[in-house]
């Protein structure tokens, strides 16, 4: 099938009403939670995921995914209004962002931010429809030793890229790996940790623990802070951007599009890396760099460009290979296996309307979002009344029925509570459950396929340097490997930390960069111990 | 939630005590009851259907188009319910802690079913559930990819047993049928290839055509009946006793393997021991009038209803033997 037919295809089934409703529930859903801070969009998939078992596959995904991108606009609104972001990829809008609400231009802001995650998002979702069948094609190809170096590299980058503690990063990694062990060993049946309790036979449910430790994790930790609810007083007005804004932004859109969409597909990658490069890279481009951090647009623009156009290509491994970017699609993997769809090189040509619809969805999304926020971004920002203590003890009921209501079975609750103390005293440690769930993911398939390799190729461990895939992508591994340890040596000579890119911005202004999966930004000034940070921490 | 945080680990502690004991209600066979007098009604309220895998594949089709059939048959609710985990043991187990009055039956797929108790403690035993019906029969079948170097069974397995062990054969997990056929093969026949498990049927296609297994044996479900048609597929060889009309293969006991007959799947009814006599007659004839519905077996696929009805005793016969002959094999 052609891609025109295809995408043919694809708006065929997500302009069925049942599914139009889903993209706008979405999209909505995403936007709201992207304005009330502390429920990520993380945390909010983890805890719909069991709703979306009763709907078709197709539905589901779209569902999620629009959440996804859905909240990388939402959570624009309250770093500008507020400095305080909805969600983690919004952290950079704050510099900027913040400063043009101060100068009394929280419109054109909101706008460009608008305007740019439309079109990043736009141009991804046509690099997707592009760049996913051929890829889908070349995947069909790999085998088990493919992806061992995919999956190797992913956590690799997972526990690398984004995050604050590598060695922190490191030990959660390894803890997910070890929890994937638990159950049926797929290679020869026998039962690895079950304690004969039947309900481990096939290990942890990985809904339930993504559940408890991103969703009740997040809710406890929300609980515990009791903040108050916020009023903005920010008037808004002319939120159109003049032409002016457009002429400025227009470079760092465009910028931001296609880094965004690169940083994406990168495991490890999305949102928060992807915001944090854009910045970067346009105060590295601008003609006067101190613009930045006092209300330039391209500040706002650009990373809300990229974080959109990132959150869509994130979608491309995981169609074509089977193998989730980041912890979000990797719940969204999650949600397809529990429909009885395993995702991989066989789902374009098997499962064409999950494939297409969905892609054709997120056209839609886009235009939906680009419509409910330039005129209804008045009406989001109210959203920031509702107290947190009512939604969570709302959002823990919905989890808990929602969670038994998957195999009906009181087991997966426990679980469920368990993975949420885990999390929650995770988040009070600094510790970061990302990691950990995607190591639990990405472990059962690594483990799987290396020990099939191992089949395949009588024992042979050359097969995985001799294949020219996997040999190009475990040389890729060696190469970041050897390229951090010589960059955090020579950091380390100058007595500061490895720095992801723009890392040096947030140090500015006293916030830490937060990998996808960690929503809230609260929690950053506690986590960073002040000796490593070593800036004076200024926000409230 | 604060309350909860203060509670957590007495609820914790709790939770562990109240599972064990779940667990050894649910282990405590349900056959009290075993050739106790007939109720004299049947059903008389909902029947509960588990299906003892995740919804949306063919047994769980299976479960809703027979169960739907039977809400007609017997004028009373039939519910439908998936509970999957640890290879349908989670599902035996439900319909154990059902009750043995007929009211809560499920579906067992065999070999599955009998073997699972065989190689760990799954908290039930092949005596704990009666055979009711067979519902479905799909046979395995060899199959190597369009542009494999062998064009028959003959020469694929001339060269397994000149070069043993080198040929890669994709099976659907570790201890399926096809898996434990292949053992078989290297034990009764000196036959060696390599089983490489995989999850599905999915997983096993995309290795064929990606070339990175020489062969695949493997279910023939309606995609792998497909990829035949669309001659990605080139079928080998077919594992039942007589050959099948719809695949063009011999059987493996044609070509010289006259003992490997077991890896057919076949996915039937079952309720707990100890339900009564006539309730199972009841649901026997009830199952085969629904079996030999036209839209049932369009739903389903002609090809895998059976074409003669295989009730409770020939059923019952056809565990055992399969208990037989791999209970040796999941043992050492």
């Amino acid at each position: 099938m052609g891609i025109l037919d295809g995408i043919g295809q694809g708006f065929a089934v997500a302009l069925d009403p049942i599914n139009l409703l889903y993209v706008f529930l979405g999209v909505l859903i995403g936007t709201v939670i992207g304005v009330l801070p502390g429920l990520g969009p993380t945390a909010t998939i983890a805890l719909l995921l069991p709703l979306t078992y009763e709907v078709e596959p197709v539905t589901a995904v779209i569902l999620l995914a629009g959440i996804y991108y859905g909240s990388m606009y939402g959570g624009t609104i309250t770093s500008v209004l507020l400095q305080l972001p909805g969600e983690a990829a919004s952290v950079v809008t704050t510099f900027d962002g913040y400063q043009m609400a101060k100068q009394g231009r929280a419109g054109p802001a909101l706008g460009i931010a608008a305007v740019g995650s439309f079109i990043g998002g736009t141009v991804a979702v046509i690099g997707l429809t592009l760049l996913a069948p051929p890829l889908a094609d070349l995947a069909v190809e790999f085998g088990s030793q493919e992806y061992v170096a995919l999956t190797a590299l992913g956590i690799l980058l997972v526990t690398y890229l984004g995050t604050r503690h590598p060695v922190k990063s490191l030990c959660m990694a390894a803890l997910g790996l070890l929890l994937a062990t638990i159950g049926q060993d797929d290679i020869t049946g026998t039962t690895r940790f079950t304690f004969g309790q039947i309900a481990l036979f096939d290990g942890f449910d990985f809904v339930a623990v993504a559940m408890g430790l991103f969703g009740v994790g997040e809710i406890l930790y929300n609980v515990e802070k009791t903040e108050k609810a916020q009023a903005i007083k920010t008037k808004l007005k002319n939120v159109w951007p003049s032409r002016k804004d457009f002429r400025d932004s227009s470079g760092a859109i465009a910028r931001g599009s296609v880094m965004g969409f690169f940083i994406g597909v990168l495991p490890g990658g999305g949102g928060v890396i992807s915001s944090l490069a854009s910045y970067a890279t346009e105060k590295r481009r601008a003609k006067d760099p101190s613009r930045f951090g006092k209300g330039a647009i391209e500040g706002v623009a650009g990373p809300e460009t990229a974080n959109n156009a990132s959150s869509t290509s994130a979608f491309i491994p995981l169609l074509t290979l089977g193998i989730p970017a980041n912890v979000v699609l990797a719940l969204i993997f999650g949600a397809l296996l529990v429909q009885g769809i395993t995702p991989g090189p066989q789902l374009i040509s098997q499962e064409p309307e999950i494939f297409w619809g969905v892609i054709a969805s997120m056209y839609i999304g886009n235009l939906m979002l680009l419509a409910l926020n330039i005129p209804l971004v008045g009406v989001f920002v109210q959203l920031l009344r509702v107290r947190s203590g009512i939604l969570a003890a709302f959002a823990l009921l919905v989890t808990m029925a929602g969670v038994f209501s998957v195999n009906n079975d009181s087991f997966d609750m426990w679980v469920v509570l368990l993975f949420g103390l885990v999390g929650w005293l995770m988040k009070k440690t600094g510790f970061e459950p990302g990691p950990l769930v995607l190591a639990f993911v990405l472990g059962s398939i690594l483990e799987t396929n290396f020990r099939r390799s191992m089949l395949l190729s009588g024992g042979e461990f050359s097969t995985f340097i001799t294949r020219p895939m996997s040999g190009t992508i475990f040389a890729l591994m060696a190469l970041v490997i050897i390229i951090s340890v010589i960059s955090g040596i020579r950091k380390r000579r100058r007595r500061s930390r490895p720095a992801t890119p723009g890392e040096e911005d947030l140090a500015a202004t006293g916030t830490t960069a937060e990998p996808e999966g960690t929503p809230g930004n609260e929690t950053t000034d506690e986590q960073a111990p002040p000796a490593e940070s070593g800036v004076p921490r200024d926000r409230s | 939630m604060r309350r909860f945080r203060a509670t957590a680990p007495a609820a914790l502690a709790a939770s562990v005590l109240v599972l064990a004991a779940c667990g050894e209600d649910a282990a405590e066979p349900q056959a009290e009851g075993g050739g106790e007098p007939a109720a004299a009604e049947y059903p008389t309220e909902r029947i509960t259907l588990i299906v003892p895998y995740a919804a949306g594949g063919p047994i769980t089709l299976m479960g809703q188009t027979v169960g739907t059939c039977l809400e007609e048959e017997f004028g009373q609710t039939v519910v439908v319910e998936n509970r999957e985990g640890a290879s349908g043991s989670v599902g035996m187990q439900a319909m154990l802690a059902g009750g043995n009055d007929g009211h809560t039956i499920g579906i067992i797929a065999v070999p599955a079913s009998a073997t699972n108790p065989l190689q760990d403690d799954v908290g039930y035993t092949n005596e704990d559930y009666v055979p009711i019906a067979v519902g479905e029969v799909i046979p395995s079948v060899l199959a190597v990819g369009a542009d494999s170097q062998f064009a028959d069974a003959e020469a694929f397995f001339q060269y397994a047993k000149e070069n043993p062990g080198e040929l890669n054969v994709g099976v659907p997990g570790a201890t399926t049928s096809q898996a434990m056929e292949l053992r078989r093969m290297a034990e009764l026949y000196d036959v060696e290839v390599t089983a490489v498990p995989f999850n599905g049927n999915a997983e096993m296609t995309t290795a064929l055509l990606g070339g990175n297994v020489d062969a695949v044996f493997i279910n023939s479900t309606e995609d792998v009946l497909q990829n035949i048609e669309a001659g990605s597929f080139t079928p080998l060889a077919v594992s039942p006793e007589e050959p099948i009309e719809y695949i063009d293969a011999p059987t493996l006991a044609q070509v010289g393997f006259p003992e490997l007959v077991y890896s057919t799947s076949v996915w039937g009814f079952a309720a707990p021991a100890g339900v009564p006599d006539d309730v199972v007659s009841t649901l026997e004839s009830a199952i085969e009038n629904c079996l030999s519905k036209e839209e049932t077996i369009e739903t389903l696929g002609e090809q895998y209803v059976p074409d003669e009805f295989i009730g409770s005793e020939e059923f019952a016969a056809r565990i055992d033997d399969i208990v037989e002959v791999y209970g040796p094999i999941l043992q050492d």
